[in-house]
């Protein structure tokens, strides 16, 4: 076990979730072909003028107030200056001063127990164009020049990998729960820089930044990684040096990209093409009141029904499927019920076919259908699985369903007692065990007026039945 | 107080600009940089510190924009502002990490 502690700061850039750029009106589109969502703002042309982008503005206030920040009622824009081909005017329109949320927090449960790590600030800037290398040349393209970003920084409050990649699971659902950003990692609208340091005591030792990782596994890697490359140094009486690294999944090491530009040569300064943006009060407060239910009030809420802990965590964890079990809060309904359907076969079928439940014709009444049936035994669990493709893929109704695939509606009585009756007369050694005080014989009658109704009989009813049929003998 | 910038001081600033200097143009640079740092610094002596910032001399806030896409241009209307194009692509010398 290594005697040096870990200490790990992350940056985190999220695209936000508007139809355009930060501060043009340039479509913010993921994908298009290359430089058709352009206006000459974004290509750093001379005499244009930046116009904050009102949605994005709320957005990142709805992300700060998601992370428990205070938020700056008067902010305005600073320049970052450095020369890149991708970011033609030469600086980039960031929030140095006056971040729009700053002392936030984000809870992580680590082994069971609650950890809070700081977040320093959330500060809207505008992402850079995206260039290929290849050969000796690069190319550039500049759909994404201008796209809104949102940059979370945290304090160094991290000393493993295990709790790096537990906040940015949780950061990633917060911010998907509030919906400001779609998060996906591999499409690079979440980008995670780590910072690593390793010490012997309470000192911070120098760090290195890691930029880029690409998923969130990988930034577990690069912290282990990372931290045994500065063990060795340190080892060998060599000074680790800041200097800013990537992650290389091939050799699942970091490897060297700068030495790190001191902060000073971007010389920031306020963006002097943007008056003061203010928030008023009115704003932040129905931001804060708008705010979609985030995964922790989810949680609580989907305990407080009833559900376990691992059916809360497993819903939550699946967006569109707790956004759809949220349709149902305010019924009365069997949650729990619910929920399995949710989790187990609905899921199963979803996974199989690659759909999404806007995929299915499975709308709320549907569901309630669903619910009712199961509720009043007229379908088991078993039938579910049986009507289950066609309920989510056509109009039909669960009766009309059950009617045509010939699932036996376990409701009748009178067919349960014939078939029961048979039963018990084809089986007299089994009804004398039964009568001699035998809990097998009755297992065995169980099993067979199962195998006969092939499995859709209700299995209380049948019971029910079956001991009311045996007294009589 | 020193009246020339350092040679370092004059290098590290035209890096940033991504300019070559030559030696002749260094020399001139030490005095010119630093007579322009003095000139900046006349104005703290009429500005006070606790005095609000300013920003840009517009008093109102700022403008936004509706989440609306509107003044787009198509590529065709630029290209002929790029040099080197590959597809719809910018071509540019190769740009690895900086150095």
């Amino acid at each position: 076990m290594s005697t040096y502690q870990k200490t790990i700061g992350i940056e985190v850039h999220c695209e936000l979730k508007t139809n355009t750029k930060m501060f043009s009106s340039a479509k913010n589109g993921y994908g298009d072909s290359a430089n058709c969502n352009l206006t000459l703002l974004d290509l750093g042309y001379p005499g244009t003028l930046p116009l904050i982008n009102d949605y994005a503005v709320t957005l990142a206030l709805r992300a700060a107030l998601a992370l428990h920040c205070e938020i700056h009622r008067e902010m305005y824009f600073d320049r970052k200056n450095y020369f890149y081909p991708d970011l033609p005017k030469g600086y980039q329109i960031t929030q140095a001063k006056t971040p729009i949320g700053i002392n936030g927090y984000v809870e992580i449960e680590v082994d069971g127990k609650p950890k809070t790590i700081r977040i320093h600030d959330i500060h809207i800037e505008e992402d850079t164009a995206k260039s290929v290398h290849q050969g000796n040349h690069s190319y550039l393209d500049f759909n994404r020049a201008g796209v809104p970003l949102i940059e979370i920084v945290t304090e160094p409050d991290m000393n493993s990998s295990e709790e790096a990649m537990l906040y940015l699971e949780k950061l990633r659902s917060l911010l998907l729960y509030a919906d400001v950003s779609d998060c996906k990692i591999e499409e690079g609208s979440m980008r995670c820089d780590v910072n690593v340091s390793i010490s012997k005591d309470d000192t911070l030792g120098v760090r290195t930044e890691t930029k880029n990782i690409g998923s969130i596994r990988n930034v577990g890697l690069a912290i282990e990684s990372e931290a045994l490359r500065q063990e060795k140094l340190l080892e060998e009486g060599i000074a680790i040096q800041e200097e800013t690294r990537r992650y290389d999944d091939a050799s699942k090491e970091t490897v060297l990209m700068r030495v790190k530009e001191i902060g000073n040569d971007y010389r920031y300064f306020p963006e002097p093409d943007i008056p003061k943006l203010c928030l008023s009060e009115e704003r932040i407060r129905k931001v804060q009141e708008q705010m979609p239910m985030l995964p922790d009030d989810r949680k609580a809420r989907y305990q407080a029904l009833g559900l376990s802990d691992l059916s809360s965590s497993k819903l939550i964890q699946n967006k569109p499927l707790s956004d759809y079990f949220n349709l149902f809060l305010e019924d009365d309904i069997d949650f729990v019920m619910l929920s399995n359907l949710l989790l187990g076969d609905i899921s199963f079928y979803l996974n199989r076919t690659m759909k999404t439940l806007m995929d299915t014709t499975l709308t709320k009444e549907r569901m309630l259908s669903l619910l009712q049936h199961l509720y009043d035994q007229t379908i088991t669990t078993k039938n579910v699985k049986d009507l289950l493709e066609e309920f989510l893929e056509t109009d039909k109704d669960i009766d009309t369903i059950c009617k045509e695939k010939g699932i036996q509606n376990i409701s009748d009585t009178t067919l349960l007692s014939t078939i029961i009756k048979n039963i018990i007369e084809q089986n007299p050694e089994s009804v004398k065990d039964y009568q001699q005080g035998r809990d097998r014989a009755i297992k065995y009658l169980m099993g067979q007026v199962m195998k006969e109704t092939k499995g859709s009989a209700n299995p209380s009813l049948a019971r029910d039945l079956l001991e009311e049929e045996l007294k009589k003998q | 107080m020193e009246e020339k910038l350092s040679k370092e001081e004059v290098l590290h600033v035209a890096h940033l600009a991504r300019i070559k200097v030559s030696d002749e143009e260094i020399e001139k640079y030490r005095i010119q940089l630093k007579e322009l740092l003095n000139e900046v610094d006349k104005i703290n002596e009429v500005v006070g510190y606790d005095e609000e910032m300013m920003i840009t001399p517009i008093k109102d806030e700022a403008l936004l924009h509706s989440d609306e896409v509107e003044d787009q241009i198509s590529f065709e209307e630029v290209r002929s502002n790029i040099p080197h194009t590959s597809g719809s692509f910018i071509e540019v010398p190769k740009v690895v990490q900086h150095e």
